[in-house]
């Protein structure tokens, strides 16, 4: 399977928050190149980060022409919109409060692309699998309010993984949950890769989860964005408490911390959690 | 203690509303009964009683006149209710997901939320004649008014998430509006349609001033030229009470249809 993503000198300004002001740049010149394995992309808040996902999951902001400068290739064909090969998890899940857990994981067979492409009996089985998968194949019935918020993420996840995208996007996804409930989601997590792997670009500001999951670490700096680190961990999946300890792993952990503190100049703010 | 937030126990909020409700008939009952206000323009409780029973129950003519009335007014606003519905609905999930219908239509209807809809009555008998139709459409324009706007606004109130998420699962945009906002929105266009029905109510007697033959709003009508004061009161008693009933059925079916809304 070969899947890339590769962005060529992508700059991208806004308008700013208030009128008469001018347009404030936020990605300046970014040139990356991904491919399969799990790309951590790590800045502080407010430098990018979802600006540059959205990008390469052909997400394009209504008010203002995207991105200012520069292309992005998705299998080396350029893209400008949205592309059946990524699918995005948000933070917020998303799920539609008045379905069924199952109905949920389904959705995207309801819409004509998917309904075409994948044969009923198909559709059936990948969810059935996929609940499976994610563990909730015995909550299948209820309804997302009578989940936790871990459980919620589950449901989006599922929902993504169905459609098996060979490109999987995903902006803070476990932000908004609790330390351990975290833990439980970034295992699930290494478990879906391994039965699915793709080319996985996961935005986080959580620098223990960046060394936890990624194959590959890609630090921005701030206002406007740039690459301002970028390394690999050979270390294999699942990751353990000695490693995450030892010198190597301390040392990838300062290294990326120093160049967050340098560059979010006191605008944004670096969550460390160990 | 002031406390907004207090969850009052069941029997002290029973209390004090049947308290308020005892209070205000205490001080009808004292004042008409004394007669400290005339009979011609507040008529007593018990005055009221009567003209109920006789308008449940005319023994010469042997038919119910409330009922008739009632009958006939419950009709017009499940009419121009189902019209408003039909037309409201559509119309406002076409405004909240083009911005572009937004921008042509919000200025015919937004201004019509704040217009004198019972100085129009008369233009519409003028148009529409005095029969049926005239006064069912008054009804529908009086409320779709409301409707049009609330549904708009129940569209454009849900996170643009849904959408960006449904479509970057492959929806087309109006598959993401179909399957992802409009499902999001339906608990506040339910809104919309409660608020919109509960108006008509308080236009049925407008609707009714001219030609009606039967129905309550004629029933206030005609009761007042012949100087009944109580049955007026009847009359006034009674689109209320079926405005509180209208109310109450709409927000449990509601409730029934949208349990997850409350999160
Ligand atoms: N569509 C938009 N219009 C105007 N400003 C935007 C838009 N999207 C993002 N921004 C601004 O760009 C900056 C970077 O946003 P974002 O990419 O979301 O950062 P991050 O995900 O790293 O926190 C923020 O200051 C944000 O307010
Ligand atoms: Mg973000």
């Amino acid at each position: 399977m070969s899947v890339s993503v590769e962005l060529k000198g992508i700059g991208q300004s806004y308008p700013p928050p208030e009128e008469g002001g001018e347009m404030v740049e936020v990605v300046r010149d970014v040139n990356l190149t991904l491919g399969p394995g799990i790309n951590m992309l790590l800045g502080p808040s407010g430098c990018g980060k979802s600006t540059l996902l959205k990008l390469m999951g052909g997400v394009r902001p209504y008010n203002v022409t995207s991105p200012t400068a520069g292309e992005i290739l998705i299998n080396e064909e350029p893209c400008t919109g949205p592309h059946d090969d990524a699918v995005m998890v948000f933070q917020t899940y998303a799920n539609r409060p008045d379905l069924s857990v199952r109905d949920n994981v389904a959705l995207p067979f309801r819409f004509g692309l998917w309904k075409k492409r994948v044969p009923q009996a198909e559709q059936d089985q990948r969810v059935n699998e996929m609940l499976e998968s994610v563990g909730l194949a015995e909550k299948a019935e209820l309804v997302p309010a009578q989940l936790s918020g871990g459980q919620n993420q589950r449901v989006a996840l599922a929902r993504a993984l169905v459609l098996r995208p060979r490109i999987l996007l995903m902006d803070e996804p476990f932000g908004a949950l609790d330390a351990q409930t975290r833990e439980e989601m970034q295992h699930l997590l290494i478990k879906l890769y391994k039965q699915q792997p793709c080319l996985v670009v996961f935005v986080t500001h959580d620098v223990t989860e960046a060394l936890l999951l990624g194959d590959r670490v890609l630090v921005l700096s701030t206002r406007p964005a740039t690459i301002a680190d970028d390394f690999e961990i050979s270390e294999p999946r699942p990751r353990s408490q000695t490693w995450s300890r030892s010198t190597e792993a301390t040392k990838m952990k300062e290294r990326v911390l120093n160049q967050l503190h340098e560059s979010s100049t006191g605008k944004g703010s670096v969550r460390v959690s160990i | 203690m002031w406390n907004p937030y207090q969850e009052l126990p069941s029997g002290t909020r029973r209390g004090l509303g049947i308290g308020s409700v005892s209070l205000v008939l205490v001080i009808w009952a004292v004042l008409s009964g004394l007669s400290l206000v005339a009979k011609a323009k507040l008529p007593a409780p018990w005055e009221c009683i009567d003209a109920f029973i006789q308008l449940a129950w005319d023994v010469e003519k042997g038919e119910s006149l409330l009922w008739l009335a009632t009958k006939a007014s419950v009709m017009r606003v499940l009419v121009a209710g189902v019209v408003v519905c039909l037309i409201g609905i559509p119309v406002g999930i076409l405004m909240g997901a083009s911005p572009k219908v937004n921008s042509a239509l919000s200025p015919l209807v937004d201004p019509f939320r704040s217009a004198p809809i019972v100085a129009i009555q008369p233009v519409m008998v003028m148009w529409f004649g005095i029969d049926e139709l005239s006064k069912i459409l008054f009804l529908f324009l009086g409320a779709v008014v409301y409707l049009i706007p609330m549904v708009r606004d129940a569209m454009q109130a849900v996170p643009r998430t849904y959408y960006i998420s449904a479509r970057d699962l492959g929806a087309s945009p109006w598959e993401a509006i179909r399957h992802a906002v409009i499902p999001m929105a339906m608990p506040r266009i339910a809104d919309g349609v409660i608020v919109s029905i509960s108006v008509m109510w308080t236009y049925i007697t407008v609707a009714e001033y001219v030609n009606a033959k039967v129905g309550l709003g004629q029933l206030i009508a005609n009761s007042k030229r012949f100087s009944s004061m109580p049955k007026v009161f009847v009359g006034i008693f009674v689109i209320v009470a079926l405005a509180l009933i209208t109310y109450a059925g709409m927000t449990w079916l509601k409730k029934k249809l949208f349990p997850w809304e409350a999160t």
